[in-house]
């Protein structure tokens, strides 16, 4: 049993790698041999600009400086709108009249891309770091709220029942049934959430900022410097993946108990 | 039935969805200790009956009393056991079973002691750091019944709790309820649509109509334990039963 699943997860990393050398060998091919070289650098060339970018600043900072702005603001930003995405998500889930007031403005705000509040955003908190972390606020918080309603929307009434009649308050409730079970829908929604948070990340270095990720493939495109804007989306994609990675084996800790037969 | 011995007392319990009639005027008592069965037709408003007595429902008439007293899920340590799996699927077998101990705010020694007794007595003792969803269909009911058991309840009440169980399965929960029962000295109110079950397990059964339901009629069933099912007196209470709730 146990060799088998070994034998799994070898299987599983060797078909992810080569899907990855496959993409890159594609991406190699294209701007080589076709019409596609004129305009787009090949990876051997965003590699070494990549490489180079951890020694040499780009503008004030090298690839570390960046990436710290970057992670810091995603960090506060996807935060503060999990705790407050899944406080309300669950909210709309439990009560009726929290869903009834909510979910209409709710539903109405969730279509705006988060790049559409930049005017407003700055208008608000001006052009410092607050600006940002609420833009990456916004383009996380729906996720997360959405899959935590859902999730209390789900939890089986006979469990809350059954925690009643064991004299369970409504607090506890809350905490010990309705919480652990949306916690694998609240997981789905934080790592969604968490991609959505680094979709943000361009949106809310456009306001006034001399660093981060986001703000190398600004640069980029303002000097029509292809590779550097590569450059900043090929580390968006990695470190994203990175978080990601995390993130899955946080769930896999916490909901043990929802992957029994993984 | 002395006043004092009355655990629970029912009187004109009338319940209303909409216009439709479920309970209609049942009034009827429950000794201390004592194991009572409710059976009935398919429908005819047994879990109705349950989830008005623990107050999920609202009546629409009439009292229950425990102890004298309206039903208080605080005060009263009532539990509940369903047909429908109702482990936590995000506990384990041992967290599942301290849950209501941890709820009612027991000394974590009492806890811990309390816990062992019934994981013993139900035998789940090698797979306490299982989750629900690694266990069977009995074990999983096993579990239920050692969290009820585990807050030592002044009443039990159980809906088809062995409704999906395989026969042999629940002649052996059936057994082992039989024998805590005895242990603890529970009031138990066993709700059920299998005859044999009820016969098997009681110390007195109620027949209910069908809806607008009311009380066909109070059997009492003083047949000797350990019971045996084809023992002729066994048989003549289950087909007197049986011709009650007939409906062909």
């Amino acid at each position: 049993m146990k060799k088998k699943f070994v034998g799994e997860k070898a299987e599983k990393t060797i078909y992810a790698i080569l899907a990855i050398a496959t993409f890159f060998l594609a991406w190699a091919f294209i701007t080589t041999f076709t019409a596609a070289k004129e305009t787009t650098p090949g990876p051997i060339e965003v590699l070494k600009l990549l490489v180079t970018s951890f020694f040499q600043p780009i503008g004030r900072y090298t690839v570390y400086g960046h990436l710290y702005y970057s992670i810091r603001r995603v960090l506060i930003g996807y935060t503060v709108a999990t705790v407050l995405g899944i406080i309300v998500g669950l909210s709309m889930g439990t009560s009726r009249y929290a869903e009834a007031i909510i979910k209409p403005i709710f539903e109405m705000i969730r279509p705006i891309p988060p790049i559409a509040w930049i005017p407003l955003v700055i208008l608000w908190f001006g052009v410092g770091e607050l600006p940002k972390y609420a833009i990456i606020f916004i383009g996380s918080f729906t996720n997360v709220t959405l899959n935590a309603y859902t999730g209390a929307q789900r939890v089986d009434p006979t469990l809350v029942g059954c925690a009643r009649m064991l004299g369970t308050s409504e607090r506890d409730i809350f905490l010990r049934v309705i919480l652990p079970s949306s916690m694998p829908q609240i997981f789905a929604g934080m790592q969604v959430a968490l991609s959505t948070a680094w979709m943000a990340v361009l949106a809310a270095e456009m306001i006034g900022a001399q660093e981060g990720c986001g703000w190398i493939i600004l640069r980029g495109s303002d000097t029509t410097n292809i590779p550097l804007v590569l450059v900043g989306m090929v580390i968006i994609g990695v470190v994203g993946l990175f978080l990601a990675t995390i993130m899955r084996m946080a769930e896999r800790k916490v909901c043990a108990w929802n992957r029994m037969d993984v | 039935m002395s006043e004092e011995n009355i655990k629970v007392r029912v009187t004109n319990l009338t319940k209303k969805f909409g216009d439709l009639l479920v309970l209609d005027d049942i009034s009827f008592d429950v000794k201390q200790g004592e194991f009572l069965c409710i059976v009935g037709p398919t429908g005819c408003g047994k879990t109705t009956f349950l989830n008005s007595l623990t107050k999920l429902y609202d009546l629409t008439a009439g009292e229950i009393l425990i102890n004298g007293e309206p039903v208080d899920l605080k005060k009263h340590n009532i539990a509940y056991i369903l047909q429908e799996y109702s482990a936590f699927p995000w506990l384990t077998v041992e967290e599942n079973i301290k849950y209501g101990l941890k709820i009612k705010k027991f000394s974590a020694e009492e806890i811990q002691k309390r816990a062992d007794e019934v994981i013993e007595m139900v035998g789940l003792k090698d797979y306490l750091s299982y989750y629900p969803d690694q266990l069977s269909a009995s074990m999983l009911q096993r579990v239920v019944i050692a969290r009820a058991f585990a807050v030592q309840p002044e009443l039990l009440l159980m809906d088809e709790p062995y409704g999906q169980l395989d026969v042999s399965l629940r002649f052996k929960l059936e057994d082992e309820l039989i024998r805590l029962w005895k242990k603890t000295g529970t009031t138990v109110i066993f709700i059920t649509h299998n005859i044999e079950e009820a016969v098997y397990l009681s110390e007195r059964i109620l027949v209910l109509t069908n809806k607008p339901t009311k009380i066909k009629k109070e059997i009492n069933n003083p047949l000797p334990r350990p019971r045996d099912v084809t023992a002729e007196d066994f048989v003549a209470i289950r087909n007197h039963v049986t011709d009650l709730i007939k409906w062909w």
